[in-house]
Parts: C-alpha cells; structure tokens; sequence
C-alpha cells in the first residue's frame, strides 16, 4: 500500500511520512502543488493525504484536476481551514475525508484505513481469508492465530494482494503500490517477496497465474 | 431628533411664493384696471378660476413627486437591512443623487475593511494551527520515549489553544457577519451540501439523511455561517444517530425554524443546557471538539436567533435552530 503525502510544512511533512512508514505503507512526499500535480497523475497510490494551503497550486485545484483526469484514489484533506463550508466545497470537490490541524495520528491513521478498505470495497477493519488474518491496524498478520513476522515490503505485498482478493494482480501493479518514488524499483524482487511470504504463510495461499500474476483467492466466493 | 418635516417646508415655502406672485399680480391688474376701465367686467373671473385651480394641482403634483423620492429611498433602506437588497438602487433627482451614490460608496467600503478584517483573523487562526500540528506529533514522540507527564502537559495545552482559536475565530466571523447588510441563504441548498458532505464522512455506516426543507424557506445570514451553525447541528446528528436523521423546516411571522432529529440515545435534560455553554462536551470520548454546540449558539444569537435542545420524537435528540427569515420572493438574490 503506498501514499502520497501533500503538505508544505517541511516538519509536518516528515512526523507523517514517518507515522505512515512506521504503520507499513510506502511515502511520497509532495511539498508543492505542482509537483502533487505530477506525482497524482503519473504515479499509483491506495491513498492521498492533502493539505489544501501549497504553494503554486491549491490543494483543491490538484483535487479537481486529479478528478477531472478519472484519478478515483480515495483523498484524505487535511487542513487548518475546516469550517463546514469549506467542508462542503471540498467534498464537492471529490475529497472523501476530512482531517482538521491539529490532529491525532491515530485518528489520522484510522481514518486512512477506512478509507483504503471502503475504496477497495472490504467491510471490516481486520482482512481474513482462511488461516491468514491481516490487521491494518497495527500491521500484523497471524496464521491461524499465529502471529507471522514480516519485512515492510512483505508486508505491503501481502496487504495489497488481500485488499484485492479475488482479482488477479499483475507484477507491475504490484511493483507500483509497494515502492517509494524514490525507491530502486526491480520489478524482479516481487518474485522475491512472494517466495519468502509462501514460506511464511503456506505455499498455496497465493497463487501464481502465469503471464498475467498473482491472485489470492477470495474465500467468500 | 427630528426636525420639522420636509413636506411642511416645501407646502409652507410654496404657499409663502404663491402668496407674494398674487401680490405682485393684483397689483399688476389694479394698475391696469385704472388705465383702462374698459377691463372691469365679471365675464372673466370663471376663466380665471379654472387657471388658477390648475395651476395650484399641477404646483401641488410636483411637490409631491419630488418629495415620493425621500419614501421611496426609506423603502429602498428598509430591504436592505432586512436583506434583500445589497446597494441602493434606482434613480433619484439631481439633489439625492449625490447622497445615495456616497451611501453606497460606504457600504461598499465598509464591506470590504470588514472583510479584510475577517480574512486576517482567519489567516492568524489558520496560521496557528499548522504548528500546532507540528508540536503536537513532537509531545506524541516524547510521550513514546517516555517522558509522559510532559507530553501530556504539551497535549492539553495544544488542546486548549486548537479550542482558543475556534472559539475565537467563530466569533469574530459571527460579529463580522452580523455587520454586513444584505445577508440571505436558502436553507434548502445550505441542507442539501451538508448532506452531501456528511453522508461522504460517514460512508460505511449507510446512515439515510431526510430532508423535509420547504424551497421558499431563507434566512437571513450568511452562506457561511448557515452552514456552520447547520452543519455542526447535522454532525452532531449524525455522530450519534443508529441510522437515521431528518432536517425539517417550518417558518412564521419573521423566522425560520429549522428542526434536526435524530433516532440515536438522545441527551439528558440535566446535559442540555450545558453542552450549549462554552467548551463544555457532553460526553469527553466522542470526536470532535464538543465546542460545536456552542458554537451554533453564539452564532444564532449574533443574528438574532436561538438554539434548543429537546427530546425527539424518534427517540434520540431534537435540535431547533429559530433564525430570522428574509423573504425569498421579493429579492433577485
């Protein structure tokens, strides 16, 4: 799972990338609007955190810019202007959450969650499918009750495939959604991870459909 | 303190002029009388009497007019203290011209100091509330290395100053808002975006929000703060509600009444007056600052409304929001 963090306080921009790093998700920071601008279009994200203030381009004009594009990433504005009609013209706008200043990082975390689990249509908190539990909450996965220790890239990979269980994922997509922007991408390692999870979690939890890449199987269905 | 009337001025003055050309006239005709003596003779004075009587209506005419100008510029006033005008408009002789043209220029100026005004308090109040982030990530790490007391001090005093800024900045838009003529919103399209934006916020929990808000209703406020003093009410609804909040609306003579319900656990009659009071919460675990109530309250009654708190009919809180109307027909707005 990976997120793009909008926000032009240099120290703020940090606490979050780091509150976000440490809860299993890849960071992007944009300081500026522009840059915002390019990293939405051209890069794939499970979740944005906005601030509406930047320089060069508003937050609210990289939102609608993003939604006019067909860009449909669940957007989190977090904001010092929160008065209900600024509100209001923000979630007209496309926003689908909002956070005010000062914040709580739990709560600010909680709500990325729901977000990343409603855009991917999951109803609860916790993901299951058969032996393998999932908690976004704290980044952990047990196998059947057991609690599984995994790298954060695992640990992204694993989070991404079940978020979208049931639908096959390709190499690339996956490569997109667990690196950083700044990060050596080697879409060979994929390979890697999904090696070291089957040896972890149980060799036929995630299955390989070949030319076209992984799946894990929905267990409802 | 009013001074003699306009109208006895200009009746008295006009009378005054008739009275020294009928002078002057009599004396004309005497003079001529005694020239020609020819002229004295009575087939005359019913002629006479017609011109006079017609000049004297058409005298009386153009006063009148001229003066139904000073009405019609009270009139003019009058909407737009109740806000369904922002300038005065329409034309008017060359001598109120000059003085509706510098009454506007006031207005214009006035709206806009405080509309600067208002922009600086909210640049402050914003500007605060970045760093206030900031340090409130910091006493969250030194919470985690261990230093709890100190962390927790910096918490609650980021707390109190996050509400010191609310509070405040609520206000001066309130005061603000309350200085500036002209101000009219309906209360359909104000129900209408929150509902929108709070289904939005609470997506997941498939809460239904009716809206049983009659088109004509419009009270007279800002957009701003309709929606401030709404959309505190909607949220407050909704975080408590199981599933279900209805808006309702209902005018009479002068205001708007507008009535959110919710089917949630309601409030304790002992509680209700209290979470309308400053920075009190009714329950310190719910989100959000608690101020909100409050806030709708000091906003209310800077426009000269009220707020109270009852038990709904289905079963959780009733929140009756009463707000001078402003009547939608007779404004282009």
């Amino acid at each position: 799972m990976r997120i793009l963090v909008v926000e032009n306080e240099a120290r703020l921009a940090q606490q979050l990338a780091t509150a976000l790093g440490d809860a299993g998700y890849a960071v992007d920071c944009a300081a500026d609007g522009e840059r915002a601008d390019f990293f939405g279009q051209t890069e794939e994200y499970d979740a944005v955190v906005l601030d509406l203030g930047l320089p060069k381009t508003d937050g609210l004009t990289v939102l609608r810019r993003s939604r006019e594009a067909g860009i449909p990433v669940p957007v989190l504005v977090l904001t010092a202007r929160g008065s209900w009609h600024e509100k209001v013209h923000g979630i007209d706008e496309g926003a689908d959450d909002y956070v005010s200043k000062p914040f709580r990082m739990e709560e600010l975390l909680a709500r990325l969650r729901a977000l990343i689990r409603r855009a991917s249509g999951q109803v609860t908190p916790a993901l299951r499918c058969g032996a393998v539990a999932l908690d976004p909450r704290g980044a952990r996965v047990t196998v059947n009750g057991v609690a599984v220790r995994l790298t954060s890239h695992e640990f992204r990979v694993l989070s991404y495939l079940m978020h979208h269980r049931g639908r096959v994922v390709s190499q690339s997509e996956l490569t997109e959604h667990i690196y950083a922007r700044s990060a050596d991408r080697d879409s060979n390692t994929v390979e890697v991870f999904i090696a070291r999870l089957r040896r972890k979690i149980g060799s036929s939890f995630i299955e390989t459909i070949r030319g076209l890449g992984y799946r894990i199987a929905d267990a409802d269905a | 303190m009013a001074g003699p009337s306009l109208r006895s001025r200009f009746v008295v003055g006009t009378v005054l002029l008739t009275a020294g050309l009928l002078m002057i006239g009599h004396m004309i005709s005497l003079a001529a009388i005694s020239r020609v003596p020819a002229l004295r003779g009575a087939h005359q004075t019913f002629t006479g009497a017609f011109i006079t009587l017609a000049l004297m209506a058409i005298g009386l005419s153009q006063v009148r007019n001229g003066l139904s100008s000073v009405n019609h510029l009270r009139e003019r006033l009058a909407r737009l203290r109740d806000g369904r005008d922002r300038r005065i408009d329409g034309d008017y002789p060359a001598e109120v011209q000059p003085l509706v043209d510098d009454l506007n220029a006031l207005l214009e100026h006035r709206e806009q100091t405080v509309g600067r005004a208002l922009a600086k308090a909210g640049d402050l109040a914003h500007g605060l509330k970045t760093p206030l982030a900031v340090l409130s990530q910091e006493a969250d790490r030194t919470d985690a290395e261990g230093h709890h007391e100190l962390a927790a001090t910096i918490g609650q005093q980021i707390e109190r100053m996050r509400r010191q800024i609310d509070y405040h900045l609520a206000h001066a838009r309130a005061a603000a808002s309350g200085a500036t003529l002209g101000a009219r919103c309906g209360v359909l399209a104000s129900a209408e975006g929150l509902s929108r934006t709070l289904q939005r916020l609470h997506a997941g929990r498939g809460l239904v929000i009716d809206l049983h808000v009659d088109t004509e209703h419009a009270v007279r406020a800002q957009r701003e703060d309709l929606d401030e003093m709404l959309g505190n009410l909607l949220d407050n609804a909704c975080k408590w509600t199981s599933s279900r909040v209805v808006v309702s609306s209902d005018a009479d003579a002068g205001s708007v009444e507008i009535v959110v319900d919710d089917d949630g656990p309601g409030l304790a009659a002992s509680m209700r007056d209290a979470v309308l009071q400053r920075g009190v919460r009714a329950d310190q675990a719910a989100p959000g600052s608690g101020l909100g109530l409050a806030i709708v309250r000091n906003l209310a009654e800077v426009y000269g409304g009220a707020i109270a708190l009852d038990r709904s009919p289905m079963g959780g809180l009733r929140a009756r929001l009463r707000l001078p109307s402003s009547e939608v027909r007779s404004g282009t707005a």
